[in-house]
């Protein structure tokens, strides 16, 4: 990992339109606020957490950086240049570099392959699309790849439905790497999957991590896995970002209240110590109609008026820890 | 040692394990252990071998009333005459051959034509968001709701000119390819809707793959199934509609189909019942093939029916 900044996203925010349908009329009633404002970096060769629970707009994070989904505002510079500007505008050389950069790696991998391709045409699928690879190479290639996540070369003339969960996602790991890309966005990789076969798909994507300085963005809702394999976290709620930190610095002394809670919630595997959780009142508010001022006042334990009326500042309170309330002195 | 190296250098060959069953692979082995879609399939194979071949055995040529210069009109079934004879003494067996012929045409080749064309608006209408969708979506809808029949009525007076040069049969081709397809665009557009957001689509927006290459390389060929049984059925409903349209006169003159002959034998049918019962028979039998084979391969290709 250096400190070379290989992913900025700034200031992103997406809405959802929601419409209310006449016969001939589409009028707009409201936007569902997914993602509303989440600024980030992500260095060369780390693994940047994204925590929170369903519907915070993690997912919808993700393939807004790729541009799977149109941004509603704000930007995301990849090595420097402005992706979505040219992705709409730029050159097809452009716009291919730019997919070449990134990969995504989806949630469901009995969603995320072609049920009517080969593991060979959908592994060289990439080399059609780039060209970067000549056809006589096609072969060797897509070998080295499925040998390079753990699966054997005859795997190759087989279809995704003869394949367990497991393979499926080494295969969809494969299909990104294909293209040699520098950043790939991981949405919940392993929460599909078993649960002994999590652990060797995460280590998978950290031993390809330490070979070929892949950055990574992981979303999780599993705090453990984003533990054992993030490098800094941030926490989302309702589509905001309230506490960043080093994962370290954010396991020990989380400083946001949402964030004590979710990691007082993380299971002990050891029946004698005893758990303080913290349960958090009520359910998560609709993000149709966000609560005004701090989003999670009308939840947090400590909740003043101020919480109500005053939106808190997204403040670095340490190197490398930032956090989004008011009280974060009081937990310091 | 010497072997070693020349294994280690050499470009890896593609490993050439039998390469496992396709999806359609398996779907076959489903439809073959279905008695009904097997029938189906054999009554329609049976009937295109005999429209292929029927011909060369044909003991008359089309609407041939040579047999009544031999007294041999209105004749019941013999060995000369398996299905008899009508009242100007054409021979109702070597009609029907030739029929079958032209039934299994308008059938086959107007289902063709609908199933390019629904394929090819749904298509565009389930991927085109926006304006261009909504206007697909009405093109489709306009279509959806024209009487294809009346049209047919209206179309081969209008173009009676044509149809006495011959053109009859392919007019009615034509007719029921131009306005049949609206109902295989709403099942596509449909179809479309469900896969464009499975995610292995948006991986190929990821992988940078163009629009053209994502629609018609990984889009259409997982929308494929239903078209199939679909079109099957069009078949048995396009025969149907062309005895129909001979049922009622309107049918091309001197055009030897089975409702041409169903509408002749009707007329006398107190006198001569053979004349519309034997070629009733033969479009209920295909009818009912291509239904069967709809049928199983509707459950041969649900992929939730998996073993």
């Amino acid at each position: 990992m250096s400190d070379e900044v290989l992913l900025e996203v700034k200031q992103l925010v997406k809405y959802f339109d929601v419409f209310s349908r006449g016969v001939f009329t589409r009028k707009k009633v409201g936007e569902v606020h997914a993602v509303d404002g989440v600024s980030f970096a992500i260095k060369r060769g780390e693994t940047f957490g994204l925590v929170g629970e369903s519907g915070c707009g993690k997912t919808t994070t993700a393939k807004v950086i790729l541009n799977l989904e149109d941004a509603t505002s704000g930007t995301v510079n990849f090595e420097g240049r402005d992706v979505f500007e040219l992705l709409k505008s730029g050159k097809r050389s452009d716009i291919l570099q730019i997919r070449r950069g990134m990969q995504m790696v989806f949630q469901n991998p009995y969603l995320s392959l072609d049920p009517r391709m080969t593991v060979f045409d959908i592994l060289s699928e990439p080399f059609i699309i780039h060209g970067h690879i000549g056809r006589s190479d096609w072969t060797a290639r897509v070998y080295e790849l499925l040998t390079k996540v753990g699966l054997e070369p005859y795997h190759a003339e087989r279809y995704p439905h003869e394949f367990s969960g497991g393979q499926r996602q080494r295969i969809a790991i494969a299909r990104a790497l294909a293209v040699e890309p520098k950043f790939i966005a991981a949405d919940e990789p392993v929460s599909s999957l078993d649960v002994s076969i999590r652990a060797q798909i995460l280590n998978l994507m950290m031993e390809l991590q330490r070979d070929q300085k892949i950055s990574y963005l992981y979303i999780s809702h599993d705090l453990s896995s984003v533990r054992q394999i993030s490098h800094r976290v941030a926490v989302m709620y309702l589509g905001e970002i309230v506490e960043l930190a080093n994962t370290d610095s954010l396991f020990e002394h989380p400083l946001h209240p949402y964030t004590q809670a979710l990691i007082s919630a993380i299971p002990i595997p050891d029946p004698e110590t005893k758990r303080q959780r913290i349960i958090l009142p009520g359910e998560v508010p609709s993000p149709l109609n966000p609560p005004p001022a701090c989003r999670f006042h009308p939840r947090c334990p400590y909740a003043q008026e101020i919480c109500r009326t005053v939106k808190p500042v997204f403040e670095q309170v340490d190197t490398d820890h930032f956090v989004a309330c008011h009280f974060w002195k009081k937990f310091a | 040692m010497s072997q070693l190296t020349e294994e280690q250098t050499a470009p890896p060959k593609r490993v050439h394990r039998q390469r496992s069953a396709t999806q359609w692979a398996v779907a076959w082995r489903r439809f073959k252990r279905n008695k009904s879609g097997v029938a189906g399939l054999a009554i329609v194979i049976a009937f295109v071998v005999f429209a292929i071949f029927g011909p060369l055995f044909a003991p008359y040529p089309p609407r041939s009333t040579e047999s009544l210069l031999q007294g041999q009109a209105g004749q019941p079934p013999s060995w000369k005459h398996p299905f008899g004879t009508e009242i100007n003494g054409i021979d109702v067996f070597s009609d029907s051959i030739w029929g079958a012929r032209n039934d299994l045409w308008i059938g086959v080749a107007a289902t063709a034509i609908a199933t390019l064309i629904g394929l090819a608006v749904g298509a565009l209408a389930g991927y085109s968001r926006g304006v261009i969708g909504g206007i697909l979506l009405g093109i489709i809808q306009f279509f959806f709701v024209i009487p294809t029949l009346l049209l047919i009525l209206l179309f081969s007076r209008v173009f009676q000119v044509l149809v006495y040069q011959g053109f009859g049969v392919n007019l009615i081709v034509l007719i029921l390819g131009l306005f049949g397809w609206p109902g295989i665009s709403f099942v596509i557009r449909g179809e479309i809707f469900r896969v464009r957001e499975l995610e292995f689509i948006q991986a190929e927006k990821a992988l940078g793959a163009g629009n053209l290459r994502i629609l018609f390389r990984h889009i259409v060929p997982n929308v494929l199934t239903p078209v199939i049984v679909l079109a099957s059925l069009l078949v048995a409903g396009n025969i149907l509609t062309e005895v129909v349209l001979f049922f009622l006169g309107f049918g091309p003159a001197n055009v030897a189909t089975w409702g041409e002959l169903i509408e002749e034998g009707v007329q006398y049918v107190s006198v001569y019942p053979w004349v519309a019962l034997f070629p009733g028979l033969l479009v209920v039998t295909l009818v009912l093939g291509f239904n069967l084979l709809g049928d199983g391969l509707a459950d041969a290709l649900n992929p939730r029916l998996r073993e």
